[in-house]
């Protein structure tokens, strides 16, 4: 059976989540402890900055408070406060959690990409500290096969949620491919920083204007691969450019009206492409005026905020989708998992049947006397066929019955019967 | 089966693209065309071609004269022009367009009767080859327009700064412009050749080219403004919005020749080429 216990987003604060948390170089440690300390066939951990679960097979069902305890033991917290804020999941509600978790379903930004990687890093560690066996290594093929098929299946990881890379899908919306776009960052801010990462790598060229900080424009220039001019040449750049970044700690407007329209003016000649502002200063750097600019898109911070909300909106729509998949991948697990507990007793029935047939068989042959080379095996193939044909039926009924819910007392009932 | 049967049956296919489309429109999904549809489409596209066979037996002359058989054999190539688009492409936008464009015409063709002819000018090969260079040449004007239409409302939801519905189903700007760019050189280039043809057939049936009928100056007038979105897109960079709106304009007047022609100019010793 696999259990779960856990905190989250969900049911605890944040301080909480971190006083919980396992740091990555004491995971192996903690891993080792927990089986130990809880008697536990297999554990695994995972710990991310929105959750703090233990995972482990274990047949006693008591284990759930043996988990729990050892949570708060390692982290020295008071076991009443820690009850109050923590989930158990047993058997067929673990597994639908876990499924849900690498799914992305249960992350306060539903869809988002990470926690996929995070949970795939949870399995490798325990991997490595060698706590995981066949149950959990099972149930990691699954549910990460399944969230795998969940994010190519349904919308749930389409639309940008974060403020970044709304900026990029923003661009992908207006110019298609972004190769060979001219990005001019204004100002050397964290967030430009990010935004014109995407672009980049998308195969955006950047170039980076500087004030007076003109070294740290440089610097980001040469990590973008781009290059660095001086403010002044603002209106220049701006005649050159597709897509305007502008970040600057500035109090007031840097990029006017006039500023926009100038660069407009200069490259009405050749192609009328469209200019896509991105403000993303507090207070606002590019005159909102620019807006009424034929072929102009100006996008300021509560702008971006806005597209990301519509799209998480867009996301929720497609969760149900999700929940569907997931629902579907989730039974055909524990259907899979039932019907391996037959797999004992099956092995036995077959060993058992063997045992039989060459007891017989010797006997047989003892009897018959000498027989040639072709005459033996005749017997031998007449023997197994037989075996085969009668334990056919019942292996294909055994694994159907494994399925159903009053298996356990099925099975013991075929094992009387059988005599196994 | 009669042509009519035929109709009916392709009416009902082309109605699932046309009724998902409308669909995934209002529940603000973003599937407008799924292998399912275009399953339908294509059943109903081979049926459409069945359809215009047996038309044409019926008729024994190609079937493009009337309102009954020129929105059928318009919604045909239009729908011929869609696969051929989005098999190359997988643009589902323009199934926006296309689907509910090819279902009214079906459902069109379904209501009128078909025009009754017996004109010697029918007889001969002017008909089928000008009406199938105008058709087709109406069909990729058609995915220019819908192009630019698209170009039109993803900008306006842009500028809105409040993505809704279509902002998440129409492609980016720059795709539908290219579309539209593309289209307009093909529908351009066909209906040149629409327009040789029909002054050629014209000299073969009444002596003389131009006969100032209002279809052949509208021919015209959108040649013309064809002319110009070409020359303005290649020469002083024209694109986006303005390219948008003046191939729309454009279209208009194709849409009146087509209206004139195939509504108005009905079958009878006056009318043709």
């Amino acid at each position: 059976m696999i259990i779960v216990i856990g905190v989250s987003h969900r049911t605890a604060p944040l301080p909480v989540r971190e006083a919980l948390a396992f740091p990555r170089d004491q995971l192996r440690d903690a891993l080792l402890r927990l089986r130990a300390e809880t008697g536990a066939g297999e554990v695994m951990i995972l710990s991310t900055c929105n959750r703090v679960e233990l995972y482990a097979r274990q047949d006693d069902p008591g284990a759930v408070d043996a988990l729990e305890s050892f949570l708060a033991r390692y982290h020295a917290r008071d076991g009443r406060e820690l009850h109050a804020v923590v989930y158990r999941y047993a058997d067929a509600d673990a597994i639908r959690h876990a499924f849900r978790v690498a799914a992305s379903l249960e992350s306060m930004v539903i869809g988002e990409p990470q926690i996929l990687g995070q949970v795939k890093e949870a399995y490798q560690a325990a991997e490595e500290a060698g706590t995981l066996g066949s149950a959990l290594n099972a149930l990691r093929n699954r549910s990460l096969a399944a969230a795998k098929r969940v994010r190519t299946e349904t919308g749930i990881g389409r639309n940008a949620v974060s403020v970044s890379y709304v900026a990029v899908e923003l661009a992908r919306k207006i110019f298609g491919e972004l190769k060979d776009k001219n990005v001019l960052l204004v100002g050397a801010g964290k967030m430009s920083e990010l935004a014109a990462r995407h672009l980049v790598r998308s195969g955006g060229r950047a170039t980076v204007l500087g004030g007076r900080t003109f070294e740290k424009a440089a610097e980001l220039a040469a990590a973008l691969g781009g290059k660095a001019a001086p403010l002044e040449s603002l209106r220049d750049e701006l005649a050159r450019t597709d897509i305007v970044i502008s970040g600057t700690g500035s109090p007031g407007i840097v990029i006017h009206e006039a500023d926009v329209e100038s660069a407009r003016a200069a490259r009405r000649g050749r192609h009328a492409r469209p200019l896509f502002l991105i403000d993303i200063a507090v207070p606002r750097d590019i005159d909102p005026g620019v807006r009424k600019i034929g072929g102009v898109f100006l996008y300021d911070l509560d702008d971006l905020k806005t597209v990301a909300e519509a799209n998480l909106r867009e996301r929720l729509k497609e969760s149900a989708a999700a929940e569907a998949l997931v629902e579907r991948e989730v039974r055909e697990f524990l259907d899979w998992q039932k019907a391996r507990e037959v797999v004992p007793l099956l092995n036995e029935l077959r060993r058992r049947a063997e045992e039989i047939r060459r007891h017989e068989l010797e006997k047989a042959r003892r009897r018959i006397g000498p027989l040639t080379a072709e005459q033996d095996e005749a017997i031998v193939a007449a023997t197994t066929a037989i075996v085969n044909k009668l334990l056919h039926s019942p292996t294909v009924h055994l694994k159907e019955a494994a399925r159903e819910s009053d298996a356990p007392e099925q099975l013991s009932l075929i094992r009387k019967l059988l005599g196994l | 089966m009669s042509s009519h049967v035929y109709l009916v049956l392709v009416l009902i296919f082309y109605a699932v693209g046309a009724l998902h489309v409308l669909l995934q429109t209002l529940t603000r999904r973003r599937l407008l065309v799924t292998s399912w549809t275009v399953a339908a489409t294509l059943v109903g596209f081979a049926l459409h071609t069945a359809a215009l066979a047996q038309r044409w037996t019926e008729a024994g002359h190609f079937p493009a004269v009337g309102l009954h058989d020129g929105a059928s054999l318009l919604a045909w190539t239009m729908v011929l022009v869609f696969l051929v688009i989005y098999t190359r492409s997988r643009l589902e936008a323009l199934g926006l367009a296309v689907h509910p464009m090819a279902f009214a015409l079906v459902l069109i063709a379904n209501l009128t009767p078909i025009a009754p002819v017996a004109d010697p000018v029918l007889k001969g090969l002017f008909l089928p080859i000008h009406t199938t260079l105008a058709f087709f040449g109406y069909a990729a004007l058609f995915v220019a327009f819908a192009g630019g239409l698209l170009y039109l409302i993803q900008e306006r939801e842009l500028r809105s700064r409040t993505p809704r519905t279509f902002y998440y189903l129409i492609p980016s700007l720059e795709r539908c412009d290219t579309l539209s760019a593309r289209a307009v050189e093909a529908g351009f280039a066909l209906l040149t050749l629409a327009i040789i043809t029909g002054l050629l057939w014209s000299h073969a049936v009444h002596g003389r080219y131009w006969t100032s009928s209002p279809k052949e100056w509208s021919a015209v007038v959108a040649w013309c403004l064809y002319v110009a979105l070409i020359l303005a897109r290649q020469r002083s960079g024209w694109g986006g919005r303005r390219a948008a709106l003046l191939g729309i304009a454009a279209f208009t007047a194709v849409a009146f020749t087509f209206v004139w022609m195939n509504v108005f100019a009905l079958p009878g010793a006056a009318r043709t080429p």
